[in-house]
């Protein structure tokens, strides 16, 4: 094992190694001057934020999956979307939904691969975060909506009712954003790739890896097909952890851009991960711990299909 | 407050968002099946998911705090307080998870706090962590005490603790446990002072010399004094052994005391001591028996009841002739001189010119007897004067139970401090046997013992395990620990807790009560005579020394150091008090060195004078 991954290493280091050696202030440049200026955001004021809870306070959207049971189809899951207000005394919204493929009529996801399945747990995921901030926008009208997540995938996953949130939104003049704790995307790389600095597509977290300094951020203007016209993306060094953040606001709120972003650098401490602390509070609240899930099970369902569909068998060992 | 989580019969944890809990407070759980049930707290936590301890996790630091809590949402109000409940009489079945839980009146759990009130019981101090009864408590209960926290007296602010007395009748002997300095010595003088106050019979063996009861607590506002119900008394001066009562047991164990007593030696004693001797008549019979053997043969004392000069010398002689025919073979005459000697120093000691009539009659009146000696004396008197004492209560009671006459003695109390010298585990030693004794049968006779001890593990078994209340202050100690957890009810939490009690602060585990309590014991009235520290008192010593010198010379100032044998003689003239010239200069010079007076060099030599103002 030791050999293996001391070779792995080497590899990792042979193939990716003018990426690694870039110099900080070389890949600056670089993206300066083929990206975008590199921002520094500065923490809000105290006052600033007895203002957003005077418009309504920040709402964290949240969704949380677990599942019991054994092998496909003979499962269940749980799924819980939360939006919870930072204002006390505003009630979280919850949306629960359950799926088991054991009620799909024909079998057809379950037989066909379990590419589809997942698929399909993804897409309840993010309906029901998306059902939750609309709800939560209709009813609560907060300053801010933040979603746990890139906007990217619920345009993917569930369009139409990503357009009724975003129109909701624009309509009520909330803000909507998504918070990305791992960015998927590789615009710097791209962009190193075509002007031949490297001979491999990198993506901009590895790139942008210890990179930037605490606060600094750039605005990525993108072209890419799904995104255009629908969202612009920060990507920004949080805390003092080297990892990078995405953060997507709708095209039409772009102007209040550097403003989100200072909020989310206000809320980030120092020493964490880089997430926002509400999102952090928000995910600890929205998940459904085992516990409660059998608990659930247990009560409502007759113990005959519980016992015959959704108990493991190695769970009796 | 709620009931929450997995609950047994016996233990519920308990949750609350804005009351914090507090370790043996009571709390009542309104089961709605199975109606309000009583319970005491017996762990505490407090929590927030969003503060984790676990350092791996992200930590949140203060501005976001701040920042959050101008959002509007305040991450410390989401603490939340955890108890772990124990319930005191079993519940039938498990209580309702979701029960609400409410702090409990006064009235609610009065029996599970008070057996007894202030006139009929002993006030010792206060039952901790029920303030909140505090208010609507009967006010016979409040202003009874006063506590010591923090170096400075509090009143009342919770339910006391009142040990009935009465209850002693059934559950006879109490321990006193605990480490030095954690309370033990001042506890067990609340004890006594309690019992003064009811005028029970009680002997206290005081090797320290520190149960003196006559200087009142000067941080006290009131006015209690127990002049009249106490008395101290000193092995030697005010009270000895009756010769003439010892058993030949009694005496070994004397002489033992004095100092080691051979085989041979005991056997001296089997052979020469007779019931009923007394310290003349036995010291006599030995000193014949020497005499006789330094002659050395019945010959050589025929020799000399022949050459007799008078009638007298001849009888004499002749009783010693009989002496050496019947003890010569048997009792060597080392071992008799050894004997002779030792019974010599304990005479010397003055302890065979007094008796135990003092200690009886203090106690016919109901007062406490305070015995004073050093340790080795007092664990032999103790052996006579409690097996006296004890024999004397027994014939009473069994004369009365036969219905034949006999002279009335009380019930009375004993009490020491440092018991395991007086019963050790192990070994033996003179007073064990009379304490294991009392400890066994003492209920029956009305004999009550109070043992004090900062080595339990030390202490005799038999005896430990007699002990039906058990008063434990701070422990450090583990195998101590591990006794008071195998001799005592209390449960692992609580001797867990035993290393960080604050001194004064105690449990109580008692028969009576059926419960450990935890409390603190109240300021006590009195003080001991060796509270002051000794290095306040060196500092005051030298003061008084420094001032009174300062006064004997200001008039005699200015000096010149040519002049110190003039001032020294002068100074023997008027006080009588002897300095030879370098001693005057030694004090001189220290008290230019305290600022009393000031020292300057002229060309004729040093002149001290006085500091003018």
């Amino acid at each position: 094992m030791e050999n293996k991954l001391k070779k792995f290493n080497d590899e990792v280091k042979k193939s990716y190694g003018n990426i690694l050696n870039l110099e900080k202030n070389n890949l600056k440049n670089f993206i300066a001057s083929n990206i975008g200026p590199i921002y520094k955001s500065s923490k809000p004021s105290k006052e600033a934020y007895l203002n957003y809870e005077k418009l309504g306070g920040i709402i964290g959207v949240d969704g949380s999956v677990n599942r019991k049971g054994g092998a496909s189809p003979h499962y269940v899951d749980f799924f819980r979307a939360l939006a919870k207000s930072t204002k006390k005394q505003v009630e979280d919204r919850i949306i629960n939904e359950i799926y088991s493929p054991i009620l799909d009529k024909d079998m057809k996801l379950v037989l066909e691969d379990d590419g589809e399945l997942e698929n399909k747990r993804n897409q309840i995921l993010s309906k029901i975060e998306v059902e939750v901030a609309i709800d939560a926008a209709k009813e609560l009208k907060p300053f801010l909506i933040m979603m746990d997540g890139t906007f990217i995938r619920y345009i993917i996953d569930c369009k139409s009712t990503w357009e009724e949130l975003r129109d909701v939104c624009e309509r009520e003049k909330i803000l909507l954003i998504g918070v990305i704790e791992d960015i998927k995307t590789h615009i710097i790389g791209s962009k190193l790739l075509e002007m031949g600095y490297t001979d491999r597509l990198s993506y901009d977290r590895e790139l942008l890896f210890g990179r930037l300094d605490v606060g600094e951020y750039i605005v990525i203007e993108d072209s890419d097909k799904t995104r255009a016209g629908q969202l612009t993306s920060a990507l920004m060094r949080s805390s003092n952890n080297p990892n990078i953040i995405g953060i997507d606001i709708i095209d039409t709120q772009r102007g209040r851009l550097s403003e989100m972003v200072d909020l989310i650098f206000g809320l980030t401490p120092e020493n964490s991960r880089g997430v926002p602390i509400w999102l952090d509070i928000v995910d600890s609240e929205v998940k459904i711990s085992h516990n409660t899930m059998e608990a659930y099970l247990e009560s409502y369902l007759d113990s005959e299909i519980y016992e015959r569909y959704f108990v493991e068998t190695r769970s009796k060992r | 407050m709620k009931v929450v989580g997995i609950t047994t019969q016996q233990e519920v944890f308990i949750g609350s968002k804005d009351r914090n809990f507090r370790i043996n407070e009571f709390l009542i759980v309104e089961d709605i099946n199975q109606g309000d049930i009583l319970g005491e707290v017996i762990e505490a936590h407090t929590f927030n998911r969003y503060i984790p301890l676990d350092t791996g996790r992200d930590f949140v630091d203060d501005s976001v705090l701040e920042s959050l809590k101008a959002l509007g949402y305040a991450i410390d109000e989401e603490t939340i307080y955890i108890s772990k409940v124990r319930f005191l009489n079993e519940a039938n079945y498990p209580v309702e998870t979701g029960s609400s839980v409410r702090i409990p009146k006064f009235s609610e759990v009065k029996d599970f706090m008070l057996k007894s009130d202030d006139e009929n019981g002993l006030t010792l101090g206060v039952i901790r962590n029920t303030n909140d009864m505090y208010e609507d408590m009967d006010t016979e209960y409040k202003d009874l005490v006063y506590t010591f926290e923090d170096g400075s007296l509090i009143e009342q602010r919770e339910v006391p603790y009142i040990m009935d007395i009465r209850s002693m009748h059934q559950y006879p002997h109490i321990g006193v446990f605990g480490g030095s300095g954690s309370g033990k010595s001042f506890g067990l003088r609340v004890v006594l002072e309690e019992i003064m106050k009811h005028n029970v019979p009680t002997i206290i063996l005081d090797p320290h010399f520190e149960m003196d009861f006559s200087a009142k607590a000067s941080y006290l506002p009131d006015e209690i004094s127990y002049e009249n119900k106490f008395v101290c008394l000193q092995v030697g001066k005010q009270v000895g052994v009756k010769f003439e009562d010892l058993a030949s047991q009694d005496l070994k164990n004397l002489l033992d005391a004095s100092s080691h007593l051979t085989d041979s030696m005991n056997n001296v004693i089997d052979v020469l001591f007779r019931n009923r001797d007394s310290l003349y008549s036995f010291q006599n019979r030995m000193n014949d028996l020497t005499e006789s053997q330094e002659l050395g043969s019945v010959d050589k004392i025929l020799d000399r009841i022949n050459s007799a000069s008078n009638d007298e010398e001849r009888k004499a002689w002749q009783r010693k002739k009989e002496v050496f025919e019947k003890y010569d073979k048997t009792c060597s005459y080392n071992s008799v001189k050894g004997i002779m000697w030792r019974l010599k120093r304990l005479e010397n000691d003055g302890v065979f010119s007094k008796d135990i009539k003092a200690i009886e009659d203090n106690m016919q009146v109901g007062r406490l007897v305070v015995i004073q000696g050093n340790t080795r004396l007092l664990q032999v008197f103790s052996t006579y004067l409690l097996n006296n004492l004890y024999h004397k209560r027994r014939s009473y009671k069994d004369a009365l139970y036969n219905k034949t006459a006999s002279e009335y003695f009380p019930p009375f109390i004993v009490v020491t401090d440092e018991a395991h010298n007086f019963a050790p585990k192990g070994y033996d030693s003179p007073a064990k046997s009379i304490l294991k004794e009392i400890s066994q049968e003492g209920r029956k006779y009305g004999t009550f013992l109070i043992l004090a001890t900062q080595r339990p593990t030390l202490l005799d078994e038999t005896i430990t395990a007699q002990l039906n209340s058990k008063f434990i202050f701070r422990t450090v100690r583990a195998s101590d620990i591990q006794t008071i957890k195998e001799e005592t009810d209390l449960t692992s939490e609580e001797t867990n807790r035993l290393p960080y009690l604050r001194t004064g602060d105690v449990f109580i585990s008692s028969a009576s009560m059926g419960r450990t309590i935890y409390g603190r014991i109240r300021a006590a009235h009195t003080e001991s005579p060796h509270t002051e520290n000794p290095f306040d008192e060196l500092k005051k010593k030298s003061q008084e020394k420094n001032i009174n010198f300062f006064e004997i010379i200001k008039d005699k100032l200015p000096v010149m150091s040519t002049d110190m044998i003039n001032l020294a003689m002068e100074i023997e003239r008027e006080e009588e008090i002897r300095f030879t010239v370098e001693n005057l200069e030694m004090k001189l010079s220290e008290m230019v060195e305290k600022g009393y007076i000031k020292k300057e060099e002229n060309f004729l030599g040093q002149k001290y004078s006085l500091i003018e103002e």
